[in-house]
């Protein structure tokens, strides 16, 4: 607002061209009509001017100094119509061997994981003992090769590529059309 | 400061990847694991709209059905959840996905890229070294003025052309096969090779526009050992993950 003002207030005084009034730029003051009194208007528009200009931006200040609206997380807040009781499923209880198996699979299930991250393990390691085996091998031959084959590759990141799917692309597959329209709530502070 | 001249020989070595386009079959306790993670969620859950509609109706058959007369007009059709559901399982039932075991599979056609989906493939080329013809990773002599990585590019694209498309993984050797000459070759100056071998993935999906002269194969880790020799297949097994 105070921008405005200012601008306002300059158009005021810059003499527009084409107009019959100047005919220069340096003689604007004398070629305005001109009144026996001085004008005493502007010292006091210039302080009107300027205490309207400092008003607004105390305005300005507090409203940026109020916090900011918390936006809410919609994945945390359910909605009312999924706590109705009619919702709730009804099935018969679990008996003791299905509770039996469950627990027998789960343990079961913890050693396979326990296992294979123990195999990820040992592959990454034996990974990098073989890098930098050849590292040190390719010291040995020459340095300057050695210094080639440290420095970082920067073409290497962002990589990106598509993940493996269940089957294979089909090769004259049309997918049928259809229309996607987003309607996520957007919230701004 | 001139460094004297070393006796080994230097070889780049290029080990191009397919990478797998469909996902592993799963092991039995990952297939038990899932079934009961699926049955846990199902008990954990709550009815959704289709579901208390479905129920609704089944309901109200039930309820017409015991009552002798009926109260609407016959001739109102109205769609139940039942149709619904059975028409989402006839698309599904027209619908072919593509087999994920291919023909290539069948045939055992180890110059195909569509063979065995599910795991990462190399590349295998014959060279003569010597005066035998092995099965090796591609690889060229290092001339001086390039770095390692480099020989290994121009050994790529000396057997696939320059069309190729790979991401290499970085500037450093993955490993390294250091071997000796035979005696009859072996000098002061000339004792042996040392063959470095970087990693790349391959991007492209046809290879139809590389002119692939020698003889090359496309193998899975498992079936390396069927042509690589068993010094060389130990270094190269260390830097291949399964």
């Amino acid at each position: 607002l105070c921008s405005f003002l200012f601008s306002s207030w300059l158009l005021q005084t810059v003499p527009f061209r084409g107009s019959h009034w100047q005919t220069s730029l340096l003689a604007f003051r004398a070629s305005l009509p001109m009144r026996a009194q001085p004008k005493k208007k502007k010292k006091v528009d210039v302080k009107r001017e300027q205490a309207q200009k400092d008003r607004m931006k105390k305005k300005i200040k507090k409203l940026e100094k109020a916090a900011p609206e918390m936006i809410p997380i919609e994945d945390f807040i359910t909605p009312l119509k999924y706590s109705d009781s009619n919702r709730v499923r009804s099935l018969p209880p679990l008996s003791f061997e299905e509770t039996e198996r469950r627990v027998l699979l789960m343990k079961k299930w913890s050693l396979f994981k326990q296992k294979q991250d123990k195999a990820e393990k040992k592959a990454i390691q034996t990974l990098t003992e073989a890098q930098q085996e050849a590292l040190k091998e390719l010291r040995l031959e020459s340095e300057e090769l050695y210094q080639a084959a440290i420095r970082r590759d920067e073409g290497l990141f962002p990589f990106e590529r598509d993940g493996p799917n269940y089957t294979p692309p089909l090769p004259d597959y049309d997918p049928p059309e259809g229309k996607c329209v987003d309607i996520t709530k957007v919230y701004t502070q | 400061s001139a460094a004297a001249p070393r006796p080994w020989r230097l070889f780049g070595a290029m080990c191009l990847l397919r990478l797998p386009r469909i996902t592993q079959s799963l092991e039995k306790e990952e297939e038990e694991m899932a079934a009961l993670m699926e049955q846990i969620e199902l008990e954990k859950s709550h009815y959704s709209d289709h579901e208390i509609r479905k129920l609704e109706e089944e309901e109200e058959l039930r309820r017409r059905k015991e009552s002798a007369y009926d109260d609407e007009a016959p001739g109102k059709t109205v769609i139940m959840a039942q149709d619904l559901e059975d028409k989402w399982e006839q698309k599904l039932l027209r619908f072919e996905a593509a087999p994920r075991i291919t023909d290539a599979d069948k045939n055992n056609n180890r110059t195909s890229l569509n063979r065995r989906l599910d795991s990462n493939l190399m590349l295998l080329v014959k060279q003569k070294i010597g005066n035998q013809e092995l099965w090796l990773l591609p690889q060229v002599e290092w001339q001086p003025g390039e770095t390692l990585r480099s020989t290994a590019e121009r050994a790529m694209a000396m057997f696939l052309g320059d069309h190729i498309q790979a991401k290499i993984l970085g500037n450093a050797p993955y490993g390294i096969y250091k071997y000796k000459f035979p005696r009859a070759i072996r000098t002061e100056d000339n004792v042996g090779a040392k063959v470095f071998f970087f990693k790349a993935f391959l991007q492209s999906n046809d290879l139809s526009q590389a002119e692939l002269k020698e003889d090359y194969l496309w193998v899975a880790k498992d079936e390396l050992g069927d042509y690589l020799k068993s010094e060389y297949l130990k270094k190269v097994n260390r830097f291949l993950l399964d």
